[in-house]
Parts: C-alpha cells; structure tokens; sequence
C-alpha cells in the first residue's frame, strides 16, 4: 500500500486528465452516465494498479488504456472485431468540395455545426472512433496511440485513414442534406 | 516533390508525424503550389473542427469532487 501523501499526489495528477478520460468515455458509451461509471471504475482501477505505473512515462496515455480496456471488457464483451467499418472507398471531401466548385472550401467547414461533427464522430465504430479522439481530439502522437490501444503504429493510420474518409462522407451527406452544399455543380455557402 | 507525393504525406504532415527532413519537404512544396496549399490548409481545417467540436465536453464539477473524495 502506498503512503497517504504518495497516494494523494499520484490521484492529484491523475485527476488532471479526467476531461481526457471524460470526453473520451462519452464518446465511447453515447451515454453521461454510463461514461461517468465508467471513467469512476478506471480510476479505482488505476489506484489499485498504481505500483504498475512508471513515474515519468505517459500517465494520460496509461489511464485512457485502463478505461478503454475496461470499456470493451464491459460494454462489449470483447467482441472487437464484430465491429468494422463499412467500405466507403475513397472518399475526399475536399476534392469532392472542390469539384462541385465551393470555393474556398474551407467556408463549408465554417458552416457546419459542432454538433454535427460530434454526431459524425459518434457514428464511426468505436475501434475507429477511439483512434480519432486520441489522435485528433487529445493530440495523442501515433506512438501514444498506438501504446494505448495496443496496436501497431501501421494499424493506427491505417484506422485513421479510414475514419477520416467515413467522418468526411458524413459531413458531406450533412452539407447536402442541409443545404450548405448543393450536390452536383451550384454551391450556396449561406452567411449566417 | 510532385503533388501526388505530397498529398500522400499530407495527413501525416498535418499530425505533427513526419522527420523534420520531410516535413521541410512538403513545406516547401506547398510554397510552391497553390493547390495543395488549398489541400493542406481544408485539412488542417478540418482536424481542428473535430478538435473543438468534440473537446468542450469537460467532466461535470459535482462528478470532479466526488473522484477526489473517493481517490483521497
Ligand atoms: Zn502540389
């Protein structure tokens, strides 16, 4: 058992990522509730573990390991490869954007609503989702990625690749379905 | 550096992945190339939207106190 004080500093700056470990629990269970269980258990599990964790390496990077790994355990009875991502191909919005003559393309993103892109991330499968929250929304290098979710560096962008086609697909099927892009030629970036 | 090459090392650019060696590479190239200029700033863009869509869920303070109290 570690010494109080040695205890309290190691939960203090554990606790310094719990948005980290929030957002990305929120992510992976759609559900404030179930994400809070989830990240409270991580935590618990973390202290118990504590003795395994090396002073100086990555602490935000061990403890998203810790939730993830307890995420599929529980949620999804690790059953990892029953969820894949539909082949959308290759699918590049901005060469798609570009094509339909919304220029500068860049406007399109301005109009889309944050909530919309939170929809989209939600959408991919969690394998894929994860990899997007670490890399793109945390800042995670493709090294930290790729330690916490125990693959190689290849399988993370590989996965990125493609979560990034699927996230791009969705954002386009929005931006037509809502108007902001027009499919097939004329273009309308209404100002808001 | 041809455009098709760039483009292939444009994800990776925009992480932060490439060695300084290639990274200084597709720099100079997108100085030089109004299109993949476009390219590279559209998905720069877009990593950022994802960023701060997704990054203003924080915890809820009532959750942050009851951590502390239960870890201390
Ligand atoms: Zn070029």
């Amino acid at each position: 058992m570690a010494e109080p004080a040695a205890k309290t500093a190691f939960a203090e700056e554990a606790l310094t990522h719990l948005d980290t470990l929030y957002r990305g629990a929120l992510r992976l269970t759609h559900d404030p509730d179930a994400a809070q269980d989830l990240v409270q258990e991580a935590y618990l599990r973390a202290l118990r573990y504590q003795h395994s964790y090396q002073a100086g390496t990555n602490m935000k990077a061990w403890l998203f390991a810790i939730m993830r790994n307890l995420f599929w355990d529980r949620f999804k009875g690790s059953r990892k490869e029953d969820v894949s991502l539909d082949d959308v191909g290759e699918f590049v919005l901005y060469e798609k954007l570009r094509d339909e003559g919304a220029r500068p393309e860049s406007d399109v993103l301005d109009k889309i609503a944050a909530s919309e892109v939170v929809t989209a991330v939600d959408k991919l499968p969690p394998l894929h989702r994860e990899v997007v929250l670490l890399v793109d929304v945390e800042g995670f290098s493709y090294k930290d990625a790729a330690e916490t979710l125990g693959v190689p560096i290849g399988t993370i962008m590989s996965r990125l690749h493609r979560a990034r086609q699927q996230l791009q697909k969705s954002l386009y099927d929005y931006a037509v379905e809502s108007g902001i892009v027009h499919s097939g030629g004329m273009t309308q970036v209404p100002q808001q | 550096m041809r455009c098709e090459e760039c483009a292939t090392k444009l994800d990776r650019y925009v992480d932060r992945e490439l060695t300084n060696t290639e990274a200084l590479e597709v720099q100079l190239h997108l100085e030089g190339c109004p299109d993949c200029m476009d390219n590279y700033e559209f998905q720069e863009h877009l990593k950022r939207l994802v960023k701060h869509s997704c990054d203003c869920d924080t915890a809820p303070k009532a959750f942050r106190d009851k951590l502390r109290q239960m870890l201390s």
